[in-house]
């Protein structure tokens, strides 16, 4: 046990020493890592209360019970004592803009709303910002990565899934061009700013404006099944993996009758992948999402019911519903300061556990179940075998802001630096009163 | 001085109406319009009733009025039979005949200063200057649409503006206007809307009722100082319309009160224009001794079918539609004198049906009619003259088929001084039913169907064909089973004109048009005349009515909104609304037993008993038995019991704009007029801990608008929410916002527009301040003679708010970020010599936490936001427990209504960054704002003798995981999640029930209104101005 206790000091030491300025990315994983007797929760909605996990090369190689199998110390290069921690799967942020903003007022910052109605060509990945102060900020609270999305006009563009240790955006990427992302019509809009709320009003051009979709989708089909070469079109080009099931349609729409009409949309266009972004009505059409496989990146929960007489935890208990109904369905972060929220994701998940959730389920709802929605649970999502050593540990339990406190976290085996701008400022600003 | 006025205007009416002096062009007419109506039921007013009465009238005024007598010579007899007699309406709220305004065009940048030429009010939007009468133009299409409706005289004004000016009293026969004006400055009008002004000032109701009371006392300035000082033509007139009848025209019944308290100020009782949703606070409207003048909009059913769509009516909208045609009766019910206006109506026309919807749902006739006539009269000063069949009063009158607030009955004429003016002909036949048309030796059924005044017709016959293209019910041959004749299925329409006994018939068939003209013989139902064929040949018909018309649905109580009666009307609710109570909740003595009670006092966090008695924490610590049989025992093993939570920076519960962004100084606005106690915000709040907030102004200018501490007391009026005695609080605010950095272009002239300007704008007013008080305390000063002769300086309610600050009797909260701005604040306040009692955001108040120490400045910070502005990019999540450590009194706030209602979870942060004690990081959004806000005598932890405000979880109230389950204020539970449970359920109930009604209502052929709104309300322009319109 003292040996073990040894190799923790060391292991700091050894971190401090080679992290070289701010947050750099860290170095890569060349030798085995055990993380001991932590409370793992994999992700997946199963969890081990004395667990092994074993890194190696930037993937995790195995995953025991402590409690079952014999761990042998020596076999592995560090062996980290996590007892009474917890470890979890990186969180995913997913329809996040981080990386593509960095100070919501100042317009030179912003990069993620490109004018037109439909860019389905445009990519987020390029514009992804490696050195954004307010990652570190993020991945300190253990959420490690995000699927960077373009909004605005009505198809806004493609995003890619990125992880937060990176020098640029190319080292970042997990996926590229995962989704293509469209903003459905609004059947109605409402009125009011801030601090009053107004009355909703009848959109006016919603079917036509649905009509336009169609034609786009319509001549996007045809270019998609036909050989262009000599006459090619960048945005339909952009729009041949939804037909084939490469890429997935992320459709931002709230309202029952809108969701209504995008389920009828993904089958009048055979669309293979289709998420349903937003949904506050969709516990409203659970089967019929079901039965057409549409899954429902639901609405930052932290937000206020839509009427009055809506049940005033409505947005709460969304993710309980959902599922209940067996609706697939991940968390997310997209809302009013966004970006430097995020790091609030796994408080979300702790909100969706309050009010419903199981603990694991919780876990799920910002892991497994996104890396699901976007197509990268083959590599990431859940501590399991095989998959990227992606995760982190806490001191206790990390869905609560009272007990949570990340103490090391993995991007694919390298241990990543948690400090960042605001703490230092924190110590700097201590220093200087004489405080501690 | 106001009876002097008004007889002179009456003198000077009498003798007017011969025309004296006009141009004759022929002989003199001698003919004195002398009419006698005999025979008819004559209601006098709303209290006598003469049958077979007699009303004679001549030279525009009543002669007689009585039993049977000996007719005058020399006049037109009217035998009126079986009709009936009233005196003619009167409405008090019109723009009849008065020009409207235009706004002027939209320029570049916002305007701040009056573009009116002329010396009037440095402000656009009072104009007590206007006087009705000089806009004033008769309107022969509109005057009719009054008078169809019964009304003979209108009050009109310019609806425009808050200081509105004087309107006109007139009759709306087709006179001149010489003859129909009879008062010419009859009242003086106000409101809380801005108008078409585009200045600037006063964007939010809060900056209207503010410049209105200023006015009050700018106007009582000028009319007494004999300084030497500007003209100001239209503080005369506010002086000079004061003696007049003062109607202020409100948007709701919160602004009834507001309006009252304005008035209660300077000795003015008003007489409110109310909204017709007086019932929801009937107690509250009759405590302001006002008289009203309501309206009868009452609200369409809604399209309701879709369910979906359903859920975008709002319960508060659902029931207001089912009870607003109860209105008057509450009212009337609770003795407030009022009458009614056709303000607001869509459509004149449906005046009546609503009068008959308010009388059916309780309404008494006596008060109906009195409403329309005694009541507006007395209130005009002018009952002497107008408002009831008296001997001497100006013959204005309608002649009714019957009694007019039943459904069915017609105006038949309406004679207004004198003169008749026809509504519909008294002694129409109808002809409405199903005819047997014989032309020509063809018999076709004709449906004559419409209104009796205007019928129309339908012609249905049978026609042989061998063709299947026909459409319509094919007769098959049974032989060959082929079509050879359809029935009744082409109907042609057939043009009707009536006129008096004679009728037009035509219509096309396929040889081409046959017209028709003929006689009526009314009582056979027997039509005949001559007409011409297509082919130019004359023939004869008749038309003989086989049927009677028949009333169809359409015309039943259904479509006015009857179907399903009054008795099933659904229980009123405080505030009318989702989740508001049946009735107000009760202080109760209250056991909580076994609880985890956290004091945030000595006394630490234990499990005991908590006692609540008369709404103070009576007994911390075991309890053996139960204390008397009405104390409310909650066995709470296992939970936890903290302070309520104290929100020291939210915007919710504000009517109307949260700033009066308009110039760089409002601090004359107070957020405490305009409180909403509707917002559904304060029950979300409750639901999460929350029991008091204080509203803030926002941070759109330096200087803002007091701020309002109120107590979430869900279901009470304003007045009663806002905590008794609170110390006050304006709001300041630095950087980005003030110097409107993030506001697009527009918004680029207004001072200040740098930081540097910002310091300039606190120097500015705080040296004014003091040299008001300065002036004022010479003036305070001078001896008892000399002070008779000198007059008193103009009273600023801007100046005089920040005079408070000066004098340590206001508070100031300060929307801050950077340090520059934060250390500049400090040093300002040092040199005017007052302390900054709260920096509010504080973001880097890191950087300056020995300043603000030693300054002795309070900081109420985010937990952990950043990055959304420029200023904020060097926040850190830490700051709240950095300044805490620096022992700054700290809080943590939510300025926003969805965080408000996880502050507790905003404060477990403080654990995780920076590391504080569980028991800090409670105080941070208990205690420390009490603290903060100087309260804590009384509120903000768990103390005997302290507010019994206190919240029961399930949890630990800083983890994530707990959820509220009671929230206690003053020992009142307004928060239970359990009864919250079961109101959902009621909520859904109550819905569907008047779902249904209104369906019914809408099968039942009454109009409807779409569930989404066609307009949208309007806020402009966010932060600058939310609604000054």
């Amino acid at each position: 046990m003292k040996n073990v206790q040894y190799i923790v000091v060391t292991l700091f030491g050894f971190c401090f020493l080679n992290f070289q300025g701010q947050e750099a990315p860290g170095v890569k994983q060349v030798k085995s890592v055990l993380l001991l007797n932590g409370t793992a929760h994999l992700g997946t909605g199963e969890v081990i209360n004395r667990s092994a996990i074993v890194l190696e090369k930037g993937k995790i190689i195995n995953v025991m019970n402590a409690l079952t199998k014999t761990i042998n110390n020596s076999d592995y290069d560090t062996v980290i004592d996590i007892k009474d921690k917890h470890v979890y799967p990186g969180f995913i942020a997913v329809n996040s803009t981080l990386g593509l903003m960095e100070i919501g007022a100042v317009r030179a910052t912003e990069d993620f709303d490109e004018t037109g109605t439909y860019n389905p060509n445009v990519r987020s990945i390029i514009a992804y910002n490696t050195d954004s102060k307010i990652t570190p900020t993020i991945r300190t609270n253990g959420v490690l990565l995000a699927q960077v999305t373009p909004r605005g006009g009505v198809v806004s563009g493609s995003s890619s899934v990125v992880h937060f240790d990176a020098w640029n955006w190319e080292d970042a990427l997990v996926k590229e061009d995962v989704g293509i992302h469209l903003n459905w019509p609004r059947f109605m809009k409402s009125s009011g700013w801030w601090s009053t709320s107004g009355d909703s009003k009848k959109s006016k051009n919603y079917i036509e404006k649905t009509k336009d979709i169609n034609m786009f989708f319509d001549e996007s089909l045809a270019y998609s099944k036909a050989s262009n070469e000599g006459d090619r079109d960048l945005k339909l080009e952009a729009m041949k993996g939804l037909f084939t099931g490469n890429k997935t349609l992320f459709v931002n729409v709230s309202y029952v009758k809108e969701i209504n009409d995008v389920i009828n949309f993904k089958r009048k266009y055979n669309l293979k992948k289709v998420v349903i972004v937003g949904g506050y009505d969709s516990w409203m059409v659970t089967d019929r999402l079901k039965e057409n496989n549409i899954s429902v990146v639901i609405k930052h929960i932290h937000s206020l019911p839509n009427q009055p007489e809506d049940d005033i935890d409505l947005p709460y208990r969304l993710p309980k519903l959902l599922n209940d109904a067996g609706v697939s369905y991940c968390l997310q972060y997209f809302a009013q300061m966004e970006q430097m929220g995020t790091r609030n994701l796994p408080f979300v998940a702790g909100t969706a556990i309050a009010h419903g959730l199981t603990y694991e389920e919780g876990v799920a709802s910002i892991t497994m179940n996104a890396a699901k929605i976007l197509g990268i649970d083959h590599v990431l999502g859940s501590i399991e075998v095989g998959k990227n050593a992606t995760l982190f540990v806490s001191d206790g339990d990390a869905l609560d802001m009272k007990t949570s406190n990340v103490v090391i976290a993995f991007i694919d085996g390298r241990m990543i630096n948690l400090d960042n701008h605001q703490s230092r400022n924190y110590n700097k600003y201590k220093t200087k009163y004489g405080l501690e | 001085m106001k009876n002097y006025l008004f007889l002179l205007f009456i003198f000077s009416s009498i003798i007017g109406f011969s025309q004296e002096g006009f141009l004759i062009n022929g002989v003199r007419d001698k003919n004195h319009n002398a009419h006698a109506f005999i025979n008819a039921t004559l209601h006098i007013d709303g209290e006598a009733l003469i049958n077979d009465g007699y009303l004679f009238v001549k030279e525009g005024r009543i002669t007689y009025v009585g039993p049977k007598t000996k007719l005058p010579k020399n006049c037109v007899v009217h035998d009126v039979k079986g009709k009936h007699i009233y005196p003619s309406f009167i409405d008090l709220c019109t723009s009849y005949g008065v020009e409207k305004v235009k706004a002027s065009p939209r320029s570049d940048y916002p305007q701040y200063n009056s573009l009116k030429k002329g010396a009037y009010s440095w402000n656009q939007t009072i104009k007590p200057e206007v006087n009705g009468i000089e806009a004033f133009k008769d309107n022969e299409k509109l005057a009719k649409e009054f008078r169809d409706i019964g009304f003979g005289t209108v009050l009109s004004h310019q609806q425009d503006g808050i200081a509105r000016g004087t309107s006109v009293l007139a009759n709306l026969a087709v006179n001149s206007q010489h003859e129909n004006i009879i008062l010419e400055k009859a009242a003086a009008h106000y409101s809380f809307k801005k108008g078409v002004s585009r200045q600037a000032y006063p964007s939010s109701l809060m900056g209207c009722i503010a410049l209105l009371k200023q006015t009050f006392l700018d106007a009582e300035w000028y009319h007494n100082s004999n300084e030497d000082k500007q003209k100001n033509l239209s503080l005369e007139a506010f002086t000079l319309t004061q003696s007049l009848p003062q109607i202020i025209d409100v948007r709701n019944k919160y602004s009834v009160l507001r309006a009252d308290k304005l008035g209660d100020e300077f000795n003015v009782q008003y007489t409110f224009k109310g909204s017709g949703d007086e019932y929801q606070m009937i107690a509250d409207m009759k405590a302001t001794n006002g008289q009203f003048i309501v309206p009868l909009n009452f609200p369409k059913p809604y399209d309701v079918e879709d369910p979906y769509d359903a859920r975008h009516v709002s319960l508060e909208e659902m029931k207001h539609w089912e009870l607003a045609p109860s209105n008057p009766k509450f009212l009337e019910q609770n003795q407030i004198v009022f009458a009614l206006t056709t303000d607001g109506l869509k459509k004149k026309s449906s005046f009546l049906m609503n009068l008959r919807k308010a009388v059916k749902m309780g309404l008494s006739k006596k008060q109906a009619l009195k409403s329309l006539t005694e009541i507006p009269a007395e209130m005009m000063g002018v009952y002497e003259e107008l408002g009831s069949l008296t001997k001497g009063k100006q013959a204005n009158f309608l002649i009714t088929s019957g009694d007019i607030f039943e459904k069915g009955e017609s105006i038949h004429q309406n004679w207004i001084r004198g003169k008749k003016h026809e509504v519909s002909a008294m002694d129409i036949v109808d002809v409405r039913g199903v005819y047997n048309l014989n032309v020509n030796q063809n018999i076709r059924t004709l449906t004559v169907s419409g209104s009796k005044e205007k019928p129309s017709g339908k012609l249905t016959y049978d026609m042989i064909t061998d063709s299947v293209s026909v459409k319509g019910d094919l007769v098959l041959d049974s032989l060959t089973g082929k079509p050879y004749k359809i029935i009744r299925k082409q109907t042609v329409k057939v043009a009707t004109s009536l006129n008096d006994h004679t009728i037009a018939i035509s219509y096309q068939l396929k040889g081409g048009v046959y017209r028709l003209s003929g006689n009526v013989n009314f009582d056979s139902g027997v039509w005949d005349g001559r007409g011409q064929m297509p082919n130019g040949e004359w023939i004869e018909w008749t038309a003989i009515r086989s049927e009677k018309h028949k009333v169809k649905k359409k015309d039943n109580d259904n479509a006015i909104g009857l179907a399903s009666g009054s008795e099933a009307r659904g229980k009123f609710n405080y505030p009318m609304m989702a989740y508001g109570w049946d009735s107000l909740p009760v202080q109760k003595s209250i056991l909580i037993k076994n609880a985890i009670v956290w004091t945030l006092e000595e006394q630490g966090t234990l499990e005991t008993d908590l006692l609540i008695r008369q709404g103070k924490i009576a007994h911390i610590g075991k309890i053996a038995d139960i204390v008397d049989a009405n104390t409310l025992v909650i066995d709470a093993k296992g939970k936890h019991v903290s302070p309520g939570i104290i929100d020291e920076h939210s915007h919710i519960a504000i009517e109307r704009g949260v700033n009066e962004g308009s110039s760089a100084v409002t601090a004359e606005v107070r957020i405490g007029d305009v409180v909403k106690p509707n917002d559904i915000n304060i029950y979300r709040q409750l639901s999460g801990g929350v029991t008091a907030s204080q509203l803030l102004h926002g941070s759109a200018n330096p200087i803002g608008g007091q701020a309002a501490l109120i107590k979430l007391r869900w279901g009470n009026s304003p007045e009663k929410m806002k905590v008794e005695n609170a110390p006050g609080f304006i709001k300041f605010a630095l950087g980005e916002n003030v110097k409107q950095s993030n506001w697009g272009s527009y918004n680029t002239i207004r001072f200040p527009q740098t930081r540097m300007g910002v310091e300039q704008v606190f120097y500015d007013a705080f040296i004014n301040a003091q040299e008001y008080e300065k002036k004022w305390s010479v003036y305070n000063e001078l001896p008892k003679k000399k002070k008779q002769e000198v007059s008193p300086p103009r009273r600023d309610l801007q100046t005089e708010a920040i005079l408070e600050i000066l004098n340590a009797q206001r508070f100031v909260t300060c929307h801050s970020y950077v340090q520059s701005e934060i250390n500049m604040l400090m040093h300002v306040a040092d040199s005017m010599k007052f302390r900054l009692n709260t920096f509010t955001h504080i973001l880097e108040g890191y950087k300056v936490a020995d300043k603000m120490k030693a300054h002795g400045a309070g900081g109420s910070t985010f937990s952990d936001w950043w990055a959304y502005k420029f200023e904020v990019n060097d926040a850190i999540p830490h700051n709240a427990s950095l300044l805490n450590q620096m022992g700054i009194v700290t809080a943590i706030n939510s300025d926003d209504a969805e965080m408000g209602r996880r502050l507790n979870q905003e404060a477990a942060k403080g654990i995780k960054y920076g590391g504080m004690t569980e028991e800090e990081a409670l105080k941070m959004v208990t205690l420390n704002p009490a603290i903060l806000l100087h309260v804590d005598d009384r509120m903000g932890s768990i103390k005997i003798g302290k507010d019994a405000d206190i919240v029961i979880w399930s949890d630990n109230p800083l983890s994530v995981y707990a959820k509220v389950e009671q929230t206690i204020i003053d020992g009142i539970v307004y928060y239970d999640w359990k009864r919250d449970l079961k109101m959902r359920k009621e909520i859904q109930q109550e819905r569907l029930r008047i779902i249904t009604k209104m369906i019914e209502e809408k099968n039942g052929g009454a109009e409807t209104q779409k569930a989404f709104k066609k307009k949208s309300t309007v806020h402009v322009c966010g932060t600058l101005s939310d609604d000054g319109n």
